[in-house]
């Protein structure tokens, strides 16, 4: 658990940080007013500078109620959120392998993977919901829309 | 006349009547399932809505925007847990009507004709209205849109729940990222990371897909970790209302449905909003205000009524200005938008057909819903029980499926995989994830009518707060902006 007080000064300089890097991107850009009105950097400049003023604003307002958002928790290190990490690590490892089995294989190891993430251990129901969904992808993408799904690097 | 016969020409093409009728029948769905949401069954089936030609994805849009409304009283009446923050107040008597009454059934039947009466009767008020707002509106130019842009970027403070400040910095996220790619006044490419993806600017699917479905599954998967749902195994008895019923409760259904569409034409309002201020005002003008909690039939009413009337009172700031008062309306501008029906009152001149299409779908939306809800009850009360550990994991495959069958892109769906971590870390952190999508939708309207603006007044910004309305509207941004300040200065006061 961290408290929000933390969490809102790392999102404050975070924000400072994005600010500067949209403003130093944007300052690339002619940001003088011609003809053609401002240049194409002007507005995003001032999105920049408007994001830093927010952060700082957020900041101020952290520190002066810097009391009352002690109090609010924000969980990160739970066993629930750790759950959730492991969901996002299979994510990750399902991008990876869309490329290397293509998508119905590697589509199938997920969802396998994720009911088992989440406690459901039931042979049947995962085979089930897996050979249905994936039936149902196939049926509705793959034949009535003709959307070509991933294939594996090593077929295509 | 021609207009809309050419609308009922559209819309009466077997197909686009099919999708219609699945999007109902999908949103209603989506409602009544605790943990998923209107926004979510619309970004999910969002890429989906475009294997349509025509007005036919909108429809489909169009029926899950209303299904999922409604859908959300199914729940809250047969577990006390509202599939959609609209139907919280619906508990208050439909549960006890359920379970306390053993009447299911009278629940259900209730919430089911005030949804429908309150979706129509929005739905007549926006065929009246928007079409008047939009002749004011034709008078605008550029200044205007650009004010009517930053008047709908404030709305960001209202579905802000969190900090209202991270709500301002989520939306000029939103903005900066509408910037990406070829500058439509300049033609200068910007910020693209020398990549050709990025030149057609950022893609909004898989990032509306990204933090409104697979950001809410991760969030499931972390709030279902200890507790699992409820089960109902509740006997649905007569469906149909009696006359006695429908005496009781007809002007409560009129007044919610009133309160609904106008709370609904306020752009960051929303249903909840609507449902519980009907509700209120329900109890005080009951001869039966005393049995509210206790399974009131009135109070189902009022509370559905209201929040189904939302629905056409949204549209009309949508239609007419091109403001979207939430993040569902957000999502249906952003369908809009890629359809080629930019929102605004230019579209009632030039695609006055497409926007006689929307009225009458939205109209038989809301009939089909009606229909549904009382024939197909038994089979929405089976949905309330499917397992999340089946649910989850199929919506995770069909967030990857909607994203990528879009472009037939990967790299739209490591977006959206990227969009779906930070947003889950985002919504944790108190930020609003509509903020970041209204600036991405507003972000390009903003931008160049400030520049266009600019170029009509010599680069002098006197232009803004010389033209009445203009001024108007970027007052009126700037006191929505402060509202929640200005709110608490008023409650110490």
């Amino acid at each position: 658990m961290n408290n929000m007080t933390i969490c809102n000064y790392i999102v404050s300089v975070v924000g400072l940080a994005l600010g500067a890097l949209i403003m130093h991107a944007a300052a690339a850009f002619p940001m003088q007013f011609t003809e053609n009105g401002p240049g194409p950097g002007f507005w995003p400049f001032s999105l920049g500078c408007a994001l830093a003023v927010a952060a700082v604003v957020l900041l101020a307002f952290t520190f002066t109620k810097r009391a009352d958002l002690s109090g609010q928790r924000v969980s990160l290190n739970t066993p629930a959120n750790k759950r959730v990490y492991i969901m996002m690590g299979l994510v990750v490892a399902f991008c990876v392998l869309i490329n290397l089995l293509g998508f119905y294989p590697a589509a199938a190891a997920l969802i396998v993977a994720t009911m088992k993430l989440m406690d459901y251990h039931n042979k049947k129901g995962i085979l089930l919901t897996t050979v249905l969904t994936l039936a149902f992808i196939y049926l509705v993408f793959g034949v009535l829309l003709h959307t070509q799904m991933p294939q594996s690097i090593f077929l295509s | 006349m021609a207009d809309i016969i050419s609308a009922l020409n559209m819309i009466m093409v077997p197909l686009n009547l099919l999708g219609l009728v699945m999007g109902v029948l999908v949103g209603i769905a989506f409602g009544c399932m605790p943990g998923l949401s209107v926004n979510m069954g619309l970004a999910l089936l969002f890429p989906l809505a475009f294997t349509f030609h025509g007005i036919g994805g909108i429809l489909m849009l169009l029926g899950i925007y209303c299904g999922a409304i409604y859908g959300g009283s199914i729940s809250a009446i047969l577990l006390k847990t509202p599939g959609t923050p609209a139907s919280v107040a619906t508990t208050l008597d439909g549960y006890p009507m359920a379970t306390k009454l053993r009447q299911p059934g009278r629940a259900l039947g209730l919430s089911t004709l005030a949804s429908t009466f309150g979706g129509v009767f929005s739905t007549i008020c926006l065929i009246l209205l928007a079409p008047q707002l939009a002749k004011v509106a034709l008078q605008f130019s550029k200044p205007e849109y650009f004010a009517l842009a930053i008047f709908g970027l404030s709305i960001i403070t209202s579905v802000s729940s969190g900090s209202v400040v991270k709500g301002i910095m989520g939306g000029l996220i939103g903005l900066f990222l509408a910037t990406v790619g070829i500058d439509a006044m300049t033609g200068t490419i910007r910020f693209t990371l020398d990549t050709t993806y990025l030149l057609g600017g950022v893609s909004f699917i898989p990032i509306l897909i990204g933090v409104f479905a697979f950001a809410q599954v991760l969030g499931s998967i972390e709030e279902y970790y200890h507790n699992e749902r409820s089960e109902q195994h509740m006997v649905i008895d007569r469906l149909l209302p009696s006359l006695t019923d429908i005496k009781r409760v007809f002007m409560t259904l009129v007044r919610s449905s009133f309160i609904g569409t106008f709370i609904g034409c306020v752009p960051g309002t929303g249903g909840d909003i609507a449902s519980f201020v009907s509700y209120d005002q329900a109890k005080r003008w009951s001869k039966h205000g005393s049995n509210f909690g206790n399974g009131e039939p009135e109070g189902i009413c009022a509370s559905e009524a209201g929040n189904n009337a939302v629905s056409g009172g949204a549209f009309i700031p949508v239609l007419t200005l091109g403001i979207p008062g939430d993040g569902a309306t957000a999502i249906m501008m952003g369908a809009l938008m890629v359809q080629g029906l930019q929102p605004g009152p230019l579209l009632f001149v030039e695609k006055a057909p497409d926007v006689y299409a929307i009225f009458i779908g939205l109209l038989l939306a809301n009939l089909i819903m009606g229909i549904m809800g009382f024939s197909l009850i038994r089979l929405f009360t089976k949905v309330v029980n499917v397992p999340v550990h089946i649910l989850l994991p199929i919506i995770v495959m069909m967030t990857f499926v909607g994203t990528y069958s879009y472009n037939n892109s990967l790299n739209d769906v490591y977006l959206m995989v990227i969009s779906g971590f930070l947003g889950y870390f985002l919504n944790k952190l108190g930020f609003s994830m509509s903020a970041i999508i209204i600036g991405i939708i507003l972000g390009g309207m903003a931008e160049q009518n400030f520049v266009g603006s600019l170029i009509m007044s010599d680069g002098n910004f006197n232009i803004f707060y010389t033209r009445p309305l203009c001024l108007f509207f970027l007052v009126a941004a700037v006191l929505s902006l402060l509202s929640p300040v200005l709110g608490k200065l008023f409650k110490k006061a």
